[in-house]
């Protein structure tokens, strides 16, 4: 709501700065926005009349006059060619400043001396009208401030009204918030309008859809004459933010802007019969006052009259009886129409208005007597009318005061400040409510333009805020229970900090992507289904939810490598979304559920009728140089065992066996198995996925666990040791190329032996001397007994290792 | 010459020999010469027994004082040697100190994560449990049990993305305190970190951002806690130093309903080309209230028994005011050269 402070001074006195307004109201009602200025901010503006008026000799576009600013003749350079000798011009004198343009100082153009400057309308913030200098009528006196006729310069200050409040979209409900603020008094014009015009009872009026439209009221004021507002209607429309018309159409915004009650005016001579408010019928057309035609339905509130459709109920007039310069008698409608249904229908046609913003808030029906009248009185006082002595009324259930009952002792509870009665009763009537003591309460009654205000808890935010905020002092509640993670939170937190602290970089990612993430990482059993989809996403790009965290990781590294990155390690904590839908006998249940929480007898249980299962992952992608080589250490690549390692430390006791995931490479790429589940995968990027991603060419590795499995600090369990000294031995074996560690590692654990307390896989090697088809496999071994071994314990120990690799895999111990 | 002179001579000669030892090794070689097992020395003292009574006593005595003096002489002079040996050993083994460690790589978590757990981490030490929720929601628990019925609208206000019949992606984090009060009888006290959707894409709105949400529901609560509440938060994340101040705002699941501004912890509203607080002194900074009475009573509470606060707030323009990001795109592209300066 853009409120003018000249206009806001018509309803209340005030002696307060922009800055101040700014302050009281944010700490009090409504934050405000923004403060704009126009027009004159500091300075002088007087009538001139134009003596002699020429083309400037040394400039095409430039135009000399001589101006009488009273008993004293200036020249002034102007470039509009519209004045002329006897015109009445403002004339803003040199030291004045301008809105937007700064001081005005003596000058000189094209060697010609200018003092001031003549205005046009958006100079003097009336409009945005800059064709020409604004021409003044005999009215205005020569040499007399302009201020005396109108004012020169406004103030506006943009409330964001809160949608709870739709009385502060109008002027007179600003001031009465204002003065309820203030403690002071406010004052609504009074409306005096002379009848004696045509009768609208010429016309009918029939609402069958009585349940869309509480009240409509019709009224006709006929022998207008058409021409512009006055200049001081015009420039408040224009600095609260519309744009002035035409003497009917500025009265008419002009008391929606003022009482928040939006208006239409219909042409009355091209109203045929009358007025019927009705629903749509299926595939009707009506062109609006835009100029466009839109086919409705009939869910949509249309006004119409006996035989076409007039305006879209709440929303926009249509262009068949709109109002212009012809029109001599009008039909004015002020009504209230469901707010819910103007919503719905703005929404469906795409089409938002002021209007239907203030109608969609829901509107109080008593507010069309004083609008109607309002706006009759303005018809008649600018633009000649004459009304018709009958209003024509559909208002069956007329709204009236509530009353809600307020207790002190539950205001100061929930305000957490003590709050006298006395004080409480008096901010609810600075708001328009009335008040009288009952049963220890505060009987309130709220008037009906406060929607808003239905239970106690509603008034005592009113009386909070009046008696202010800051009033409210600090407390901290003594919680008595423990607070604290839980383990999985624990845990997740713990996982972010081990892959953050082992030199990944956390990410977050959007969730939504293109079907291309599902045809390029495609393969799996599961995507015979169909991914979650968004019924409105911004862009095709973004309308499936993600089933892997893959594809957001991957776009990423994409993206860091287009910017010349040399590589990285990337992670994300977060949740993938696979499709649950319900079975059909279910999918009545589940819909229930979602809209009203409710669950019937026979469902089993609230969870499965969500019909999307939501899991929390981790994943990674290692790409390209993920550490740089240093002076002393060598360079990490993104491949296979990079990735692998950080698994196996968030998985202790991960198993790693192979299995397919289209999406990476088939011989460097494991599936994750823990506590007898599939855990999530690990392996290098298949180099066709990595091409569709971007990445061709470059080593990506990545993997994907479901949090559920992970344990990076399992709770530990002390073990008893020996103070034995332990005795360190290798072994190294050939055996075939394509026998792998892992069986032979799983077959010397096999042995369970006794005394074997550790053991690292230290070589391996292929190549001369090692025959070709032969690898050569190191093993460091720890052994540790209850006592101090023998060499004999010792060796004998080894070649039992020896044997059973030999006997597995046709191992030969190679001598050193 | 007798034997007391000759073992005068020996030390004599000995202690220079000692004297010129230039090393450890060499030092060790003077004394297996004259201390040794067939040093002169050594013989002396061995065949005393086969001196005549007389003499025994003198040399003797001659001799273990000689012995002594080497034994001094030379463990004097090994100290030397050994500290002279190892200053140039040390001196040899010195590195280019200027050379960069290893490297053990530094963690980056991202901004976000940083705000939600320091925030997080200050609420659980007032007792606060950490609560979570789906982030597809059924339009029940996102709208209407916060009262925001089919048709009002605040449901316009959120730009919500749509699912399947009935499903939403959530719009806020508010849905959990609805399932958090479904799920347990009161006092609750938690704190809900978590991902939101709006429909919104332009230069500060991201499809995706972050809210924390906190829901307290007890005995006696009143706007009073909510504001030590948060006063205390905004102490602990902002300074010691940062005053706050509550404006009325509205939201359908609070009455009263607030927002909280921070004084600007940069210029503390002295500073009218401020950038953080572009001169106004105050930073927006979070929306709360009073737990509106039809939401208790949604749930099943007794809302003249029990009264709460909420309040919501975005951990990703608090990391931006936090550390001077000027762009909320920049925290979703996954991009290292901003994530790695976290």
């Amino acid at each position: 709501m853009r409120v003018p402070l000249g206009w806001l001074r018509d309803y209340i006195n005030f002696d307060l700065s922009a800055e101040e307004l700014v302050d009281l109201l944010s700490l009090h009602s409504q934050e405000v926005e923004g403060v704009e200025r126009f027009g004159v901010l500091d300075g002088e503006v007087v009538v001139g009349e134009v003596v002699e008026f020429g083309p400037h000799p040394d400039a095409d576009r430039l135009h000399v006059a001589k101006v009488d600013i009273g008993g004293q003749v200036v020249q002034i350079v102007a470039g509009a060619p519209n004045p002329y000798p006897g015109a009445r011009i403002p004339v803003v004198l040199p030291g004045s400043t301008l809105a937007g343009i700064g001081k005005i100082k003596r000058a000189r153009l094209r060697g010609l001396e200018s003092y001031g400057m003549m205005m046009s309308e958006r100079e003097l913030g009336i409009s945005d009208n800059h064709e020409g200098i604004l021409l003044l009528d005999d009215n205005y006196e020569t040499g007399q401030p302009v201020e005396e006729y109108f004012p020169v310069g406004e103030t506006v200050l943009d409330i964001d009204v809160m949608p709870n409040r739709p009385d502060l979209w109008g002027m007179i409900g600003v001031a009465r918030e204002l003065a309820a603020i203030l403690d002071t008094d406010f004052r609504i014009p009074e409306t005096r309008f002379e009848t004696g015009g045509e009768p609208t009872s010429d016309y009918i009026l029939r609402v069958e859809a009585e349940d869309l439209c509480p009240r409509y009221d019709l009224r006709r004021v006929s022998s207008l004459r058409s021409g512009t507002s006055p200049i001081w209607l015009r420039r408040r429309l224009y600095a609260a933010g519309m744009r002035p018309v035409s003497g009917i159409v500025d009265a008419t915004n002009y008391v929606m802007l003022e009482t928040g009650q939006p208006i239409h005016a219909f042409d009355a001579g091209k109203v045929r019969g009358g007025i019927v408010v009705r629903r749509a019928r299926p595939e009707e057309r009506m062109t609006f006052l835009d100029g466009r035609t839109r086919t409705l339905d009939e869910r949509m509130l249309l006004i119409s009259d006996e035989e076409r459709g007039v305006a879209l109920a709440g929303v926009m007039g249509g262009e068949d009886t709109e109002v212009g310069d012809e029109t001599t008698e009008t039909l004015l409608e002020v009504a209230t129409f469901d707010g819910r249904n103007v919503l719905e229908t703005s929404a469906r046609l795409g089409l938002r208005t002021d209007a239907s913003g203030r109608f969609e808030r829901g509107l109080d029906p008593n507010m069309v007597d004083y609008a109607m009248d309002r706006v009759t009185q303005l018809l008649c006082e600018h633009c000649g009318g004459r009304a018709a002595s009958d209003t024509l009324s559909h208002y069956p259930k007329p709204v009236k005061a509530w009353e809600v009952p307020l207790r002190i002792e539950r205001t100061e509870l929930l305000l957490g400040t003590p709050v006298s009665e006395d004080e409480a009763a008096k901010k609810l009537r600075a708001l328009g409510c009335e008040t009288r003591p009952e049963d220890g309460k505060i009987q309130t009654t709220v008037p009906t333009f406060r929607r808003d205000l239905r239970r106690e808890a509603d008034l005592i935010e009113e009386v909070g805020r009046l008696i202010g905020l800051d009033r409210v002092p600090e407390e901290l509640p003594g919680v008595f229970s423990p607070g604290g993670l839980s383990a999985d939170q624990r845990k997740v937190r713990l996982l972010r900090q081990l892959l953050a602290d082992l030199g990944l970089a956390e990410a977050i990612t959007y969730p939504f992507g293109p079907d291309r993430w599902e045809s390029d990482l495609t393969g799996d059993e599961r995507d015979s289904r169909e991914p979650i989809r968004l019924q409105n996403p911004l862009s095709a790009e973004a309308r499936n939810l993600r089933r892997v965290l893959l594809p957001g990781l991957l776009d990423a590294a994409a993206r860091n490598r287009s910017f010349g990155v040399q590589g990285g390690a990337l992670f994300e904590v977060a949740r993938v979304f696979e499709p649950d839908p319900p079975s059909a006998e279910f999918r009545e249940a589940a819909i229930r559920f979602r809209m009203t929480g409710e669950t019937g007898g026979e469902v089993p249980d609230a969870a499965s009728l969500m019909g999307v299962s939501e899991t929390l992952k981790v994943g990674a992608v290692l790409f390209g140089t993920v550490q740089p080589a240093e002076w002393n250490t060598p360079e990490t690549r993104a491949g296979f065992f990079e990735a692998r390692g950080l698994v196996e430390r968030l998985v202790p006791g991960a198993s790693f066996e192979p299995g397919v995931k289209p999406f990476l490479h088939p011989g460097r790429s494991a599936v994750i198995r823990a506590q007898g589940s599939e855990a999530g995968w690990v392996g290098e990027l298949h180099p066709e996925t990595a091409e569709k991603f971007e990445l061709g060419g470059w080593p990506v590795a990545v993997f994907e666990l479901d949090v559920a499995f992970c344990d990076p600090d399992p709770e530990p369990r002390f073990k008893p040791f020996v103070n034995v000294p332990a005795v360190g031995r290798d072994l190294a074996v050939v055996v075939d190329s394509h026998i792998r560690a892992g069986d032979m590692l799983a077959a010397i654990r096999d042995l369970h032996s006794p005394i074997l307390a550790g053991m690292r896989l230290f070589d391996l090697y292929e190549g001369s001397p090692v025959p070709e088809g032969k690898k050569s496999v190191a093993f460091n071994f720890t052994f540790q007994g209850r006592e101090t071994l023998t060499d004999e314990d010792v060796n004998s120990e080894v070649e039992r290792i020896a044997r059973r690799l030999e006997e597995e895999f046709g191992a030969r111990v190679r001598s050193s | 010459m007798d034997a007391t002179e000759r073992i005068e001579k020996l030390k004599t000669e000995a202690l220079s020999a000692v004297a010129g030892a230039g090393s450890t090794a060499e030092l060790e070689d003077v004394r297996v010469k004259y201390l040794g097992r067939s040093a002169e020395l050594t013989n002396t003292k061995k065949s005393i027994g086969r001196l005549p009574a007389e003499q025994r006593r003198e040399v003797g005595r001659a001799a273990n004082l000689a012995t002594r003096e080497i034994e001094e002489a030379l463990s004097e002079h090994a100290a030397r040697l050994t500290a002279a040996e190892r200053e140039a050993r040390l001196k040899a083994e010195a590195v280019d100190i200027t050379l960069p460690g290893t490297p053990y790589p530094k963690g980056h978590l991202h901004p976000t994560q940083r705000v939600i757990d320091e925030v997080v981490d200050f609420f659980v030490g007032l007792g606060y449990r950490v609560a979570e929720g789906p982030e597809v929601e059924t339009d029940y628990y996102n709208f209407t049990a916060l009262n925001i019925p089919p048709g009002h609208p605040a449901r316009m206000m959120q730009a919500t993305f749509f699912l399947d019949d009935g499903l939403v992606l959530r719009t806020h984090t508010s849905p959990v305190q609805v399932r958090t009060m479904l799920a347990q009888e009161p006092p609750v006290y938690v704190i809900v970190p978590g991902r939101v959707y709006r429909r919104d894409s332009d230069p500060t709105h991201t499809p995706m951002f972050n809210q924390i949400e906190g829901l307290a529901v007890d005995r006696g609560l009143s706007l009073a806690h909510l504001k030590g509440t948060l006063a205390a938060m905004a102490r602990s994340f902002f300074g010691e130093k940062t005053k706050t101040r509550f404006r009325p705002s509205y939201f359908q699941f609070t009455e009263p309903s607030v927002e909280m501004d921070v004084s600007c912890f940069v210029c503390g509203g002295s500073d009218p080309n401020c950038k953080v607080c572009k001169g106004a002194g105050w930073l927006e900074m979070l929306g709360a209230g009073m737990v509106d009475p039809a939401v208790l009573e949604e749930v099943g509470y007794d809302p003249e028994e029990y009264t709460g606060f909420a309040f919501g707030m975005g951990p990703d323009r608090m990391a931006m005011v936090r550390y001077g990001i000027p762009d909320l795109r920049l925290f979703f592209e996954g991009d290292l050269r901003f994530l790695r300066q976290f």
